[in-house]
């Protein structure tokens, strides 16, 4: 059997893409549609006392303006994204989630207050302009840190503190070890907040039908199903009179699963009121207060270790920031408890998550989603304590990694699911050692940095490792159809934002099948072609969404067999399929193609056989028993201006391990872009606030994302330990490349400056902020 | 946003006083000033253009004066809302006399901006406002000298407050100084400053 799986096979939806032949939601026209602007808070905290719409909706071109009263009893908030946690013991969890459109109070800048739907966007930007809205400020939260303050003013009028849930986990007696370490490391650890940036920002075009009753949704979501069956449901239609479509989008990064977006609900609503085809396409202005962001948390971390350097013990206690309301749950503080133990061997774990309400706007998972804070504050005060034990950062690690035999390792804590944390499968040590060997750590420590510090150069070393929690379930689902022209049709619920499924899904359909990827043809994400599945989020297409393809593909193979075999009367293991024929091994003339197959399977006259089906055709599903973790190490060499502070990446070296790699092609690109992005966390991408919870960088003017020139080439390392979960022994890679950057960008900072004793202990970094701290340093000196 | 800063005025205490009491004169010193209104003693309501960076557009709002010590001191409460956002600030002003009739103004203040204005002008809003205070504060000093020359004269001098184009002329200028360190490109940009304001001219009293 030709191989096709972990073939280096060039993505085959490209040439679309490149070209402009690829359908994005604005590229959806319809005759007669309408264009939707909306009116958005411009304060953080603030009773709305009354909005004057009249004068808006006297502008010619305008249709309709609506704000929450004009709802009536269609005015309800969101559903909630990921079910509250279950009510166990030690967990308070207060659920407040975002509102259609703002009434009473408005809770953070950009919060929707009313929409205009005119003739054409102008029109509608113009009477937005006309509107006018009596907004009475109040008093900010605005930062985790004076949330919790007695005297705090509340983002929720109806709770008794800002506090949105409190959690405590912890593994073997944190306190009995801590009596008995030898070594202990406290820091406070810091993380502030950035944006996805994706190119493509949010869009919606909906399209009610009144002679069919039928409604048509072209949305940006990563999770076409959940919102087709939410509308649905918020609606009060069937959901086979709903399709949502997510056509190909420019980037998603975790943001675009959040569901519901006011507008994501609003513009479906007004279509049905109107009758009338709406769309929205949300400006990059837009894109920094409207849609979601991540990352604030302040964490009081500690580490115990024994003289020789071997942990005991970790614990934290943290703040975590969840914006003005809260439906995604805990999803992003949980994963940062997964991760806060690292790769290592953890015997004592200690945790205490508070998260609290501020009028800011709202947190959910964007890639990395609350691992790159985990493995921050792990790695962080392992460097820490390699300084004070005056041991190597390689050696400590080394000296720490679950050995390759404790797997599958159970760390005795809940993930981000509510199930037990179970580390499946891994080899820690090699992957360490070929990053190292691939960066040259050691010739670079001993012989080369010397020579450069004493040309007065300040360059600098790091190499951190990181797991990652992937492919959750619940599940995933395909169908396989062979044509009767031969080609393959595979039809999957989960949508594609650039991730290469089109090629890397059909690679694994090619493996049973025999037939070229280009004869593949899949769609996703178009609920009316698949409409079970949950969507593209937390590392899992690869996992959970190929294994469902792969399961159909099998049972598509199977019936290819059993047909061949009956019309080619040879037993189905003397057949092969190979470029799209099924044919008797020893006599290669004896063959059938798929397509003819696939006709005789469909037949126009006769008889099916009882207890059989027509057509070539399967469908399948596949949910994994728990996620699979993903491990890798980063190694990068940077020379630092001391002049600019500006840091130049001098080498980058990634290896990677995420059991079997579909396409290394594709699986590169992944790792390019996260690694892209993560450098962006480290060292340029920050949100700035003000005291008074105003986004003060809302462009691209002033919000900087790495450009070709901060990103290096990137050398990548493949190792392969098969996840047991599934059977392509596949573990998801999509945020493996974002996650350990920036405690990266701290251990080879650190490393540069080897005289100013600089300690980092907060992300993002900038030029600026690295010369303040050099200053303070040189201060205290 | 914090303010601070200080300003010589070439009156006495008594003359600055009464021109930063006068609700007409002060319209003139707020450059992009529409209308000021005095509603009640202490309080006056009023249009404003603004212009920072690439935000512009038209805020209403209202002027509270309070903690009056004529001739000394006061606090001054700004609360203006338009289309580009909102701004929201307190100062509190003190004159200081000195000497050969100079007095001496002393601002501390506290600014608090929103919406379009902060997320996207935030970068040049320090620069702009410094200089939008200091031409302010000038036309003021001018009006100042306008009624003295009246005052010893017995007749009335024209004080012609610079118009909202001269008022960006300026900032543009005081933003280049800022931009620009070197002598030559200040000078480059004075150039350019002039030239702009020529054309202006000329198309103005077209």
């Amino acid at each position: 059997m030709k191989k096709s799986i972990g073939e280096r096979i060039k993505r085959t939806e490209d040439p679309r893409l490149l070209t402009g032949q690829a359908l994005f939601v604005d590229d959806v026209n319809i005759p007669n549609m309408l264009h939707a602007a909306f009116l958005r808070s411009d304060y953080a905290h603030a009773y709305l006392r009354s909005v004057d719409v009249s004068e808006a909706r006297a502008r010619p071109g305008v249709v309709a303006v609506f704000t929450a009263e004009d709802m009536g009893d269609d005015w309800q908030p969101g559903p909630p994204l990921v079910s509250p946690p279950p009510t166990v013991e030690d967990i308070t969890f207060y659920s407040r989630r975002q509102v259609p459109l703002a009434k009473d109070k408005v809770r953070h800048v950009g919060e929707p207050i009313a929409v205009v739907i005119a003739e054409s966007r102008y029109i509608a930007e113009d009477a937005v302009e006309d509107i006018l809205v009596d907004l009475d400020p109040l008093e900010v939260v605005s930062d985790i840190e004076t949330a919790l303050d007695p005297n705090a003013p509340l983002v929720h009028d109806d709770l008794d503190s800002n506090l949105a849930a409190h959690m405590i986990q912890s593994k073997g007696d944190y306190q009995a070890a801590k009596a008995t370490a030898e070594v202990v490391i406290s820091r406070k650890i810091e993380i502030d907040r950035g944006a996805a940036a994706a190119m493509e920002n949010r869009g919606i075009v909906a399209d009610w039908d009144s002679k069919s009753q039928h409604l048509t949704v072209w949305d940006t979501t990563q999770a076409p199903i959940p919102i087709r069956n939410g509308l649905a449901a918020r609606l009060g239609l069937s959901e086979s009179q709903v399709r949502v479509i997510a056509p190909f989008i420019g980037g998603a990064f975790g943001p675009k699963m959040m569901m519901f977006y006011p507008e994501e609900m609003r513009i479906p609503w007004i279509s049905i009121q109107l009758g009338r085809a709406i769309k929205w396409i949300e400006d990059r202005r837009e894109n920094f207060y409207a849609t979601t962001q991540e990352r604030r948390q302040v964490h009081e971390a500690e580490m115990l270790l024994t003289r020789e350097g071997k942990i005991l013990g970790v614990s934290h206690t943290f703040l975590h920031d969840s914006g003005a309301y809260d439906p995604y749950g805990l999803t992003i503080p949980l994963n940062t408890e997964s991760h806060a133990m690292g790769a290592y061997a953890v015997p004592n774990y200690f945790s205490d998550l508070t998260v609290v309400f501020t009028n800011k706007i709202l947190t959910t998972p964007i890639r990395g989603a609350g691992r790159p804070q985990g493995i921050f504050v792990v790695e962080r005060l392992l460097d820490l304590a390699a300084k004070e034990l005056e041991m190597d950062p390689v050696e400590i690690r080394k000296l720490n990694f679950i050995p390759p035999d404790a797997f599958p390792y159970e760390q005795q804590i809940i993930d981000q699911a509510f199930s037990p944390l179970i580390f499946d499968s891994g080899d820690y040590q090699p992957v360490m050692e070929k990053a190292a060997g691939m960066i040259g750590y050691d010739q670079f420590v001993k012989e080369e940095q010397p020579r450069l510090r004493a040309e007065d150069k300040h360059v600098g070393i790091g190499i951190v490792p990181f797991v990652e929690t992937t492919g959750v379930g619940p599940y995933e689902g395909a169908r396989i159809t062979i044509e009767a022209s031969g080609k393959i049709n595979v039809a999957t619920g989960v949508g594609t934002q650039g991730q290469g499924h089109f090629t890397a899904f059909a690679q694994v359909v090619a493996e049973q099948l025999g037939v070229d990827v280009k004869d593949v043809n899949l769609v996703t994400g178009d609920t009316a072609q698949f409409h079970w599945g949950t969507g593209t989020f937390a590392s899992r297409g690869a996992v959970v969404a190929a294994n469902a393809i792969h399961a159909s593909a099998l049972i598509v193979r199977e019936k290819v067999l059993k047909l061949a075999s009956k019309l080619l009367e040879a037993p189905e293991e003397e057949l092969e399929l190979e470029d799209g024929y099924v044919r008797v091994a020893d006599i290669p003339h004896l063959s059938i193609s798929l397509g003819d197959l696939a006709a005789e399977a469909n037949p126009l006259r006769g008889a099916v056989e009882p207890g059989t089906e027509p057509g070539l055709e399967a469908t399948a599903y596949f949910g994994p028993k728990y996620g699979a973790i993903a491990f890798g190490v980063h190694a990068m060499i940077i020379e630092v201006d001391p002049e600019t502070m500006m840091v130049e990446i001098k080498r980058y070296v990634v290896v990677e391990d995420c059991g079997t790699v579909i396409n290394p092609l594709i699986l590169e690109g992944q790792i390019h872009g996260g690694v892209a992005m993560g450098i962006g966390n480290a060292y340029y991408e920050q949100l700035i606030y003000d005291e008074n919870a105003q986004l003060l960088n809302a462009s691209l003017a002033d919000y900087l994302i790495p450009t070709a020139n901060e990103v290096p080439r990137i050398e990548i390392g493949h190792f392969e330990t098969r996840s047991p979960l599934n059977p392509l022994g596949t573990k998801g890679v999509g945020e493996a490349g974002t996650i350990p950057v920036p405690a990266l960008f701290a251990q080879a900072i650190e490393n540069a400056f080897p005289d100013h004793d600089l300690e980092i202990l907060e992300m993002p970094l900038s030029p600026n902020r690295l010369f303040e701290l050099l200053q303070e340093k040189e201060s205290e000196k | 946003m914090k303010i601070e800063g200080e300003y010589m005025f070439d009156g006495t205490r008594e003359q600055v006083w009464d021109v930063v009491r006068d609700p007409e004169v002060l319209a003139t010193a707020l450059p992009g000033t529409q209308s000021l209104e005095q509603v009640s003693e202490n309080e006056y309501q009023g249009e404003m253009h603004v212009r920072i960076g690439p935000v512009a557009g038209l805020f209403s709002g209202l002027l509270v004066i309070s903690d009056e010590v004529p001739p000394e001191s006061l606090t001054m409460t700004v609360e203006g809302k338009g289309k580009p956002g909102f701004v929201k600030g307190t100062g509190s002003v003190q004159l200081i006399s000195q000497e050969a009739n100079k007095t001496l103004m002393q601002y501390q203040g506290d600014m608090q901006i929103g919406g379009r204005l902060a997320s996207v002008g935030q970068r040049m809003m320090e620069s702009v406002s410094k200089s939008l205070l200091k031409q302010g504060l000038d036309s003021l000093n001018q009006a100042l000298l306008a009624r003295q020359a009246s005052q010893t004269t017995g007749e009335q001098v024209e004080y012609k407050p610079p118009s909202e184009s001269e008022f960006a002329a300026s900032v543009a200028k005081d933003m280049a100084g800022e931009v620009f360190s070197s002598r030559r490109v200040i000078w480059i940009a004075g150039a350019i400053v002039i030239i702009i304001i020529i054309i202006l001219a000329a198309i103005l009293t077209r």
